[in-house]
């Protein structure tokens, strides 16, 4: 019997996460109108867009904390709309929160396990383990030193490098970064582009919501552009960023009809 | 058919006690996120007082309501200011705790000074009542709905057209934004807490007319209070009145059912309560979030 | 798991710690000095009736502080209809000893179950409630399921249910004791597993604890059970030893409130803060309610005790031994401006 070798062609091949359609809405209001991509294993994509524009929202649709109204999002060609949390989960899907989201009474280590104690499917953890593996990921994303820390003594980067090691412990393919960067400086947003450099490395495919262009140039393969709930553009960063409708959708039409 | 219409009527009655009973509970909830535990201690405080001033100075029971207000405002200004300011940023479970605690001090301070015998209040006309066809409105009655909608009026005139309501609104909206723009916190909590005691106290007072009073009594209107602002949705003063209104439908009619009784009011408040928040969590006419 | 913190083992500690366990071993061992044997060995009767009626209280108080802490404390849904399940227990017991003719023992084993199954239907739905609606909604079950009972004839209605008496102070004090155990090893376990951990999260942050794959409505529920049938087994044992039950003295919203006031004082989501709560409380209301005009000035000492505990100490008495705080007017002051407006 021979085995293929060789990869697929792309259009064949079936994506690592792919969404279709994806509709919210709250009361009245339209979050989410008709959002489709999808996500290759190892793309690191970026998705930018005026505030308000959905991305939160739609990253929350992925994850399980809402159910969207309308559309599907599958997960190497299974269907995950509307799945529980936990199981999107343990699939390998990890994601940070925009505004973090630490244990307080628990250390640093101790936060960090929590992803390796509850987020690997196949291997059911037992907590002293888990905080062996937590000493290596906090290694990666530089919080070894303060790993006795407790959580409220901790900057925000430093928060923020937690959040992103708790999902990390839950060894995920897939991970989800609800603007990592805000809040930083030009250092700090430095030291984050390595560690996310740092993470893809290690072939885990990165989505990141992000206002610092700077990072969608400098480490996306490719950008998403959504504005009022619609995918307003898609492709290499480049291209997107110079595209006229995304101009006009941050800076306004004149700004785009006089610069563009 | 004209059965139906009594039992209609006497539930918008009664509706009529719990909005004026839950005016003040929402008030406190929805302003400064406390579920206020001793909330039906202060309502037979105002119970109480009337029944004093009934009882020693044959004051008609609706002309001693605003002497319930004035007295209950001071106490409540007092007790939210003086203690319970003290948690106000701690997690809910201490706020709740601590107005148990009152609850339980209030309704001893009652047994000791009035013991725990059963007092009403029977002004003249307690008897009598309106005729409508075969349809008998009792005047105690009407006078309860009256002062009711009289209070709620008052209430949306006080937050909607003063500066102090316009405070309390802002507080109640964002606690810190209000302090930039110069709202005194403390104040305004305690103004806030003893506007709602001083309407417990008016409430109190029209219970005393077709109730007896103990001071254990106070503890269900805790919990109907609770089911009111569920059913109807926190946030406005008209969502109190809905919530209240088909609050005493529901109870009279439910225990007009064969298979219930008057011994289950606290188990039919929260069947209500349950189905409401599993079911349609803002109420009737509560805000989305 | 322990809070963080530097354990600072001053020498005051070391003696509480040596005192606690001889107390504890005079507890367990002193009663035997009333049976029979002993007292015809010429051993001294340390015990008597008022002493097993104290004990056997501050034992049951133990087990519910526990039980609750393991809803309230530890996964962070403070329930406040907890008394349903001590009821249901209570009268699973009553009902099967007198209306079943069934032995103590087996209706006793039963009462847990019971419990446990009636946490589960009613937590499902109330589960999804967080905060002010769900202590309230449980109130409000507290409250539901005690009228019920109350109105039932088949459970013996307001007149309540009366069981065979069965005279033994050593036996239900064991066996209470029993009970506490259980309930405090069940919180011990439960803290060094992955599901402690889980329950942590749960309190402290849902929605994280939901992405990295906590179960949580599977845990939520889980513990919601365990706590009912620890809960239960305390009713169904006090159901025989009280020999007469009623909504009044098995479903006491009051009581509710001690189990939660007494996990808190002592330091919710701790091992053995519920059970310093417990005990502590426990004996300064039986000494306020034997001081005569009773009732009403240990009420309204209680409501007092509240107010202070959840103004200056909100962690509990138990933070002072686990080495991170120091009781003083410091400690207190820094409370205060905490959560002051």
């Amino acid at each position: 019997m021979e085995i293929f070798t060789a990869d697929p062609p792309r259009d064949e091949r079936v994506s690592l996460l792919a969404v279709r359609d994806l509709s919210k809405r709250f009361g009245g209001v339209s979050a989410l109108a008709g959002v489709t991509f999808a996500v290759d294993e190892g793309d690191v994509l970026g998705i930018i867009g005026p505030n308000g524009a959905g991305k939160t929202t739609l990253l929350n649709c992925i994850s399980g904390l809402y159910r969207p109204d309308a559309g599907d999002i599958r997960w190497e060609a299974a269907s995950i709309s509307g799945m529980a949390p936990y199981r999107i989960a343990r699939l390998g899907i990890g994601r940070t929160f925009q505004i973090v989201r630490p244990f307080p009474s628990m250390t640093v280590r101790e936060n960090t396990a929590m992803g390796a104690l509850f987020g690997q499917p196949d291997r059911r953890l037992q907590p002293g383990v888990a905080l062996h593996e937590a000493d290596d990921v906090l290694e990666l994303v530089g919080l070894g030193e303060k790993r006795h820390y407790p959580v409220l003594r901790l900057t925000v980067p430093d928060r923020k490098r937690l959040e992103v090691a708790r999902a990390l412990a839950m060894r995920p393919r897939l991970l989800l970064l609800d603007e990592v960067m805000a809040g930083l400086n030009g250092v700090e947003v430095e030291q984050a582009l390595q560690m996310v450099r740092q993470v893809r490395e290690r072939g885990i495919t990165i989505v990141l919501i992000e206002h610092v262009m700077k990072v969608i140039v400098g480490i996306c393969n490719r950008a998403l552009v959504l504005n009022f709930g619609r995918t307003l553009v898609e492709g290499p960063p480049a291209d997107v960023l110079k595209d006229r409708r995304v101009i006009e959708a941050y800076l306004g039409q004149r700004y785009a009809r006089d610069h563009g | 058919m004209s059965q139906f219409t009594q039992q209609v009527v006497l539930g918008l009655l009664l509706g009529g006690v719990y909005v004026a009973v839950a005016l003040g509970f929402s008030l406190v909830w929805g302003i400064l996120n406390i579920v206020n535990l001793a909330h039906g201690a202060l309502v037979i405080v105002g119970a109480y007082i009337t029944w004093d001033l009934f009882t020693r100075v044959h004051v008609d029971p609706f002309l001693s309501l605003p002497v319930d207000a004035l007295a209950l405002f001071v106490i409540g200004y007092a007790l939210q200011r003086g203690v319970i300011n003290r948690v106000i940023r701690a997690p809910l479970l201490f706020t709740f705790l601590l107005t148990f605690g009152i609850n339980l001090v209030i309704v001893s301070l009652l047994l000791l000074i009035f013991t725990g015998d059963f007092r009403s209040v029977t002004p003249a006309y307690s008897g009598s009542g309106l005729h409508l066809g075969s349809v008998i409105i009792p005047y105690i009655r009407l006078g309860g709905l009256a002062v009711a909608l009289v209070l709620a009026g008052v209430l949306w005139a006080i937050l909607n057209r003063t500066r102090t309501g316009a405070a309390i609104l802002a507080v109640g909206a964002d606690r810190d934004a209000a302090q930039l723009v110069g709202v005194d916190l403390r104040h305004i909590y305690a103004l806030t807490f003893a506007i709602g005691a001083a309407f417990a106290g008016v409430a109190g007072g029209i219970i005393s007319t077709f109730q007896s009073i103990a001071p254990t009594a106070g503890d269900p209107y805790t919990l109907q209070a609770f089911a009111v602002v569920i059913l109807g949705g926190l946030g406005r003063v008209s969502a109190t009145i809905a919530g209240g209104l088909a609050f005493g439908l529901i109870e009279v009619l439910g225990q007009s059912a064969p298979w219930l009784g008057s011994g289950y009011a606290n188990a039919i408040a929260f069947v209500v309560l349950v189905i409401v928040l599993v079911v349609r969590p803002r109420g009737l006419l509560g805000r989305l979030a | 798991m322990n809070p963080v913190g530097r354990r600072r083992p001053d020498w005051w500690r070391r003696v509480a710690l040596i005192v606690a366990a001889l107390a504890l071993a005079f507890v367990v061992l002193a009663p035997l000095t009333s049976i029979d044997a002993a007292q015809q060995a010429g051993l001294p009767l340390l015990t008597d009736k008022l002493w097993f009626r104290i004990a056997t209280t501050v034992a049951m108080f133990v087990a519910l502080a526990s039980g609750w802490n393991i809803i309230g404390g530890l996964t962070g849904y403070a329930s406040f209809g907890n008394v349903a399940f001590f009821g249901l227990g209570a009268y699973t017991v009553g009902v099967l000893v007198t209306n079943r003719g069934w032995p103590f023992a087996l209706a006793l084993l039963v009462a847990p179950v019971i419990a446990a199954l009636f946490a589960l239907i009613i937590g499902l739905p109330l589960l999804r409630l967080r905060g002010h609606y769900f202590a309230v909604a449980t109130l409000g079950v507290g409250v539901a399921v005690g009228e019920v009972v109350n109105n039932t004839s088949q459970l013996g209605a307001s007149t309540g249910l009366f069981l065979p008496i069965v005279r033994s102070d050593l036996a239900f004090f064991y066996l209470m004791l029993g009970a506490a155990v259980v309930a405090v090893l069940t919180t011990w376990l439960i803290l060094r597993t992955r599901f402690g951990y889980g329950l942590l999260a749960i309190r402290e942050n849902e929605e994280a604890a939901a992405v990295i794959g906590v179960n949580t409505t599977f845990y939520k529920v889980a513990a919601f059970c365990i706590a009912a049938a620890l809960t239960g087994l305390a009713g169904g044992i006090f159901a025989q030893w009280s020999s007469f039950i009623n909504q009044e003295n098995v479903f006491a919203i009051s009581d509710n409130v001690q189990m939660i006031l007494m996990a808190v004082v002592g330091g919710a989501g701790t091992v053995f803060g519920p059970v310093a709560g417990a005990i502590a409380l426990e004996l300064i209301i039986q000494t306020l309610a034997g001081g005569g005009s009773g009732a009403v000035y240990s009420q309204i000492g209680l409501g007092v005790l509240l107010a202070a505990c959840v103004i200056f100490i909100p962690r509990g008495v138990i933070d002072f031994f686990g080495g991170r705080s120091r009781l003083s007017w410091r400690y207190l002051r820094q409370t205060l401006r905490e959560t002051s407006a």
